[in-house]
């Protein structure tokens, strides 16, 4: 029993690992059956947008800006005697648009946007409020996910431009008060090697992103233990998964989208 | 008690064989009851016993293990589809801690359901219809601009009624109406529940373990005990029951008394 007990370890994380991915998967497919009734609902959307996209702008301003003074100030330390000076322009826009723009805005709205849905959710479970909705013969996918999912799915996107051009002004900044880089040095390095593609990378990224944060954060507010306890853990839960799966998906992204 | 003329064979919702189990812990194992239309049926037991448990099966928020659950001579427990939509038109629920919609004002939190189901209804219409429920739960429509988190256990309860009576049921579900709330708030919300069965006519099944409640809202009372419906009976009946276990749950004692009973 003691040799067999690794064995239903092992099966038994399997199952429900499997089990776990159906469900996502199912409030997914769930929640994109309902999209048609998005502009009957547009009101609910515009409101989760606010909630999501405008309200992340402060905290995204800060983010955004150092991460692109700090690349910029790594890349110039790293190439310095060895490039031209514009070339810190060329690495901090390939950088920030292909990676750091759209990773780093999807982990700070996993934390800020992800947890908190998972706390709404989960509360109104416990609340009875989902039941609610079934009771009065209501689809609370239509009404609670739905407005979210085309909420995270296009704010997210959106933010990460935000993201790239406060991240690339971040870059400007250190270049001229600290690095003695002119702002036409710094501009010509950003337009060389620039593709439109690079843009649109990282916003197919974002989108993918977004999706990935809205379906986590749901699954797991609709599995919240009882309690402040478990909401708190589903809260936690989804940070971690949604780090994990923003890591993992940039990666595959990248390699179907570079090979 | 009320006073409403009930067919003893006309079955609402009728409960056969029921089981439903959680992981490894068995709620229901046997639960056979029959509630006929009109009246109002009080389900009693321990708090934990699975009394929400048997109302959530009733209007399908879960599917049972075993046994059957039919609802107006429609089979509700089956995996295979059925149409939930409506059945549920003909039930209302108020549950245990009301369930409003939080972002929603009272009104709203009313006409939500209404605006959804009826989309042929002009917005005076819904408005008058909010003001009618309100008036029937004894509130002044000045109420449809509050918050849930600016009323109180009871007012919340009230409004949770108002908005499981809007889409007019003839089945109204009642979770612990009483539990949390002080004793006249609780007769309040008692004479609501009768007020319903009169002037909706509307079955009514109700989950407590408030035996003040209980004997005034019931026509009968049906008692489950392990997993079991143990007795079911009028007021009367249960009062005078010589069910040891029932009797030591309407007294209210911890230890079974035999000889108390016996006499």
């Amino acid at each position: 029993m003691i040799l067999l007990s690794p064995a239903i370890w092992i099966g038994r994380l399997i199952v429900t690992s499997i089990q776990n991915i159906g469900e996502i998967v199912m409030i997914l497919l769930y929640t994109i059956r309902t999209l048609p009734h998005a502009f009957k609902h547009s009101g609910l959307i515009v409101r989760q947008m606010i909630e999501i996209g405008v309200s992340s702008i402060p905290l995204l301003f800060v983010t955004s800006i150092f991460t692109g003074m700090v690349a910029t100030v790594q890349a110039e330390f790293q190439f310095r005697d060895l490039v031209a000076d514009k070339f810190v322009g060329t690495a901090a826009c390939k950088m920030v648009l292909l990676e750091l723009g759209p990773l780093l805005t999807a982990l700070v709205l996993a934390g800020r946007v992800g947890s908190a849905l998972a706390a709404e959710i989960g509360s109104m479970r416990e609340k009875e409020e989902l039941d609610a909705y079934t009771v009065l013969g209501l689809d609370h996918y239509r009404y609670l996910a739905m407005p979210r999912l085309v909420a995270f799915a296009t704010m997210i996107p959106c933010l990460t431009v935000i993201s790239n051009a406060l991240a690339l002004i971040g870059g400007w900044i250190v270049c001229v008060l600290a690095l003695n880089i002119t702002t036409y040095t710094y501009y010509t390095g950003m337009q060389y090697l620039f593709n439109t593609m690079d843009l649109f990378t990282g916003v197919i990224k974002s989108f993918v992103f977004g999706t990935g944060i809205f379906v986590l954060g749901y699954y797991h507010g609709m599995n919240a233990g009882s309690g402040a306890k478990g909401v708190g853990i589903a809260s936690m839960n989804v940070v971690v998964a949604s780090c994990l799966m923003i890591l993992v998906a940039d990666f595959v992204l990248d390699a179907l989208m570079f090979y | 008690m009320p006073n409403v003329k009930i067919d003893p064979n006309d079955v609402m919702i009728q409960l056969r064989g029921l089981k439903k189990s959680f992981g490894r812990q068995d709620v229901l194992l046997d639960v056979n009851l029959d509630i006929r239309r009109g009246e109002t049926m009080v389900v009693i037991g321990q708090s934990g016993g699975g009394k929400s448990v048997i109302l959530k099966h009733m209007i399908g928020l879960l599917q049972p293990d075993g046994g059957e659950v039919k609802v107006d001579g429609v089979t509700i427990s089956t995996p295979k589809f059925f149409d939930t939509h409506t059945i549920r038109r003909k039930m209302g629920m108020l549950f245990q801690m009301g369930a409003l919609f939080d972002s929603m004002t009272t009104g709203e939190n009313i006409a939500f359901a209404l605006r959804e189901h009826h989309p042929e209804l002009s917005e005076k219409e819904i408005q008058d219809a909010v003001t009618e429920k309100l008036e029937m739960i004894n509130l002044k429509p000045e109420f449809r601009t509050k918050m849930p988190s600016e009323l109180s256990g009871g007012m919340r309860k009230r409004v949770a009624l108002a908005r499981a009576i809007a889409l007019k049921p003839e089945i109204l579900l009642y979770d612990e109406p009483t539990t949390g709330l002080d004793p006249i708030t609780s007769d309040v919300i008692n004479d609501l529940i009768l007020d319903m069965q009169k002037k909706l006519g509307v079955t009514s099944v109700v989950v407590t373990h408030d035996m003040v409640s209980a004997f005034k809202v019931a026509d009968r009372i049906a008692m489950l005990y392990k997993g079991r419906i143990i007795e079911v009976g009028t007021v009367d009946e249960i009062k005078n029951t010589a069910n040891p276990f029932v009797h030591q749950f309407i007294t209210g004692q911890r230890k079974i008394n035999v000889e108390d009973n016996n006499q």
